[in-house]
């Protein structure tokens, strides 16, 4: 189970999750690294043990595009939820959807429950991406322990979905349909080109995935470069993965499971 | 667009079925069902370096050779900036992002624009265009369908610029199922994992992304086995790519 803080020292952390977003959304960012930073504050500020973005390009079938692990099993608990799953029925509500024990979902998710109790997690939530009258994507929230989220929690997570909502759809004037879709894609295809250079990154260090993520990140950090400009220059072979893995692991992007 | 689902099933068996004719057919496919007038298919590898491969009539042909000619348009944006682009009304005097190409434009029948980038991350193979002798935009649902089938022109189109024709190696078997290798309407898309084997064989073979993705392919068809299974047992290290294994 998490250790997160509580009281007056998580208002503290709630606050500093805000202000770090804010200043991300101020200057040229990216958008799959401020994701992975909002999926990870998720885990630090609630009892929840892993969290995930998924996006709707338009066409009915959410996509994962930022998760706080990259352990395949759990990513694919994501990906299943292209058919069925919390995800998708947000998606469909528009309002979160908060499952606390889900060995009562057999017959709701017959796929989505078994794959999700055989990874471990017992509860799962998913708070819509909102913008105007449009829901765009679904933040989800899975936990190791039966039961509710708390109301608190709950709020705060809608409060980060909605800033995610505003960092993925970048443009100041959302003017219309067109200009949302193309921005839901981008953001999309950024998390392919991520996933091929860890791909490039794993064979070349013989790292997992979840390591070739950290030095990716850990690198475009070091090196002042946007995560996806990274990405694309070393899938395109233009970045060398040595010059990225020249430099020592740290598996400080893992977060608690 | 009302019926989405069927309209993948259509994309699907078209891919699966259509061989070397199945991008003219996916195409056409979309004219049918959708309010478009007409359709190109160009394969690029840069921005300046492109191939006609087939356009629906002389007007889709007239908008494709016009903007690489003067090297500017929806076809070179989307392609450069890897997303779609969507012209409401090329008359429209507020639409200044390609003047040359805007001017030139005005001349033919077009309209409207809808241009798809044929791609996956980094794996870009070409584009995909649309017009309409109306202006207006495409509604979601329908915007959706013609993304499904660039993801379909997508694949088909990733077959056969490897040399890897579908027919080459027969049709595969399938049954009952519309999609039994799990390729299509976008499914491929849907796992990290295709994404991440696409590396790891960049990084065993040293080639490009595109060709590594297409070596992917090409071995999931030739051993009749989903592309997201051969691309779990690359990731897992049970299959690496010598450069031998499909030959």
């Amino acid at each position: 189970m998490s250790s997160e803080p509580v009281g007056p020292k998580r208002e503290a952390a709630l606050s500093a999750a805000f202000v770090r977003l804010a200043d991300t959304l101020v200057a040229d960012y990216d958008v799959i690294e401020f994701l992975s930073g909002l999926v990870g504050d998720c885990v630090t500020l609630f009892a929840v043990d892993t969290a995930g973005v998924l996006l709707d390009d338009g066409s009915g079938a959410p996509r994962v595009v930022a998760s706080s692990t990259e352990d395949t099993r759990l990513v694919e608990l994501f990906e299943v939820q292209v058919a069925e799953g919390p995800c998708l029925d947000c998606l469909r509500s528009r309002a979160p959807v908060t499952v606390a024990e889900l060995d009562d979902a057999y017959d709701r998710w017959p796929r989505f429950s078994p794959g999700a109790l055989a990874a471990g997690f017992h509860a799962v939530h998913a708070v819509p991406l909102r913008l105007r009258n449009q829901t765009v994507g679904a933040l989800n929230l899975f936990t190791a322990t039966s039961g509710e989220l708390p109301t608190a929690d709950l709020h705060a997570a809608q409060a980060l979905a909605d800033v995610a909502a505003i960092g993925i759809l970048q443009e100041r004037a959302i003017r219309s349909q067109v200009t949302v879709t193309t921005q839901l894609q981008g953001a999309l295809q950024s998390r392919i080109v991520i996933e091929q250079a860890k791909g490039v990154l794993a064979d070349r260090g013989n790292l997992d995935m979840t390591e070739a993520f950290s030095s990716l990140r850990q690198h475009a950090r070091r090196t002042n470069q946007r995560l996806s400009d990274l990405a694309a220059s070393i899938a395109a072979r233009t970045t060398s993965p040595e010059v990225v893995l020249g430099t020592p692991i740290r598996r400080d992007d893992e977060t608690k499971r | 667009m009302d019926d989405l689902r069927g309209f993948e099933t259509s994309l699907t068996s078209l891919v699966l079925d259509a061989g070397p004719e199945a991008p003219r057919r996916i195409v056409e496919l979309c004219l049918e069902r959708l309010p478009l007038t007409g359709a190109g298919i160009t394969v690029m590898s840069a921005a300046d370096h492109q191939q006609p491969l087939w356009a629906s009539d002389a007007v889709a042909a007239r908008i494709d050779e016009l903007q690489f000619r003067l090297a500017e348009g929806p076809c070179v944006e989307a392609f450069t900036m890897r997303r779609s682009v969507i012209v409401a009304d090329i008359t429209d005097t507020h639409e200044t992002r390609w003047p040359m190409f805007a001017a030139a434009a005005r001349e033919t029948p077009a309209r409207a624009m809808v241009v798809l980038p044929l791609q996956a991350g980094s794996v870009r193979v070409g584009i995909l265009d649309f017009y309409r002798d109306q202006p207006g935009v495409l509604d979601p649902a329908e915007l959706a369908a013609a993304q499904r089938a660039a993801d379909a022109a997508f694949w088909s189109l990733l077959g056969l610029r490897r040399g890897h024709v579908l027919d080459e190696h027969g049709a595969p078997t399938h049954g009952d199922s519309a999609d039994p290798h799990g390729w299509l309407a976008g499914a491929p898309l849907e796992h990290a994992e295709v994404y991440q084997a696409t590396g790891m064989i960049i990084s065993q073979l040293d080639v490009s992304a595109d060709t590594a993705l297409a070596r992917l392919r090409a071995h999931a068809f030739l051993h009749d086995r989903p592309i997201g299974e051969v691309a779990h047992e690359v990731v897992a290290r049970r299959l690496r790519f010598s450069g031998q294994e499909d030959r």
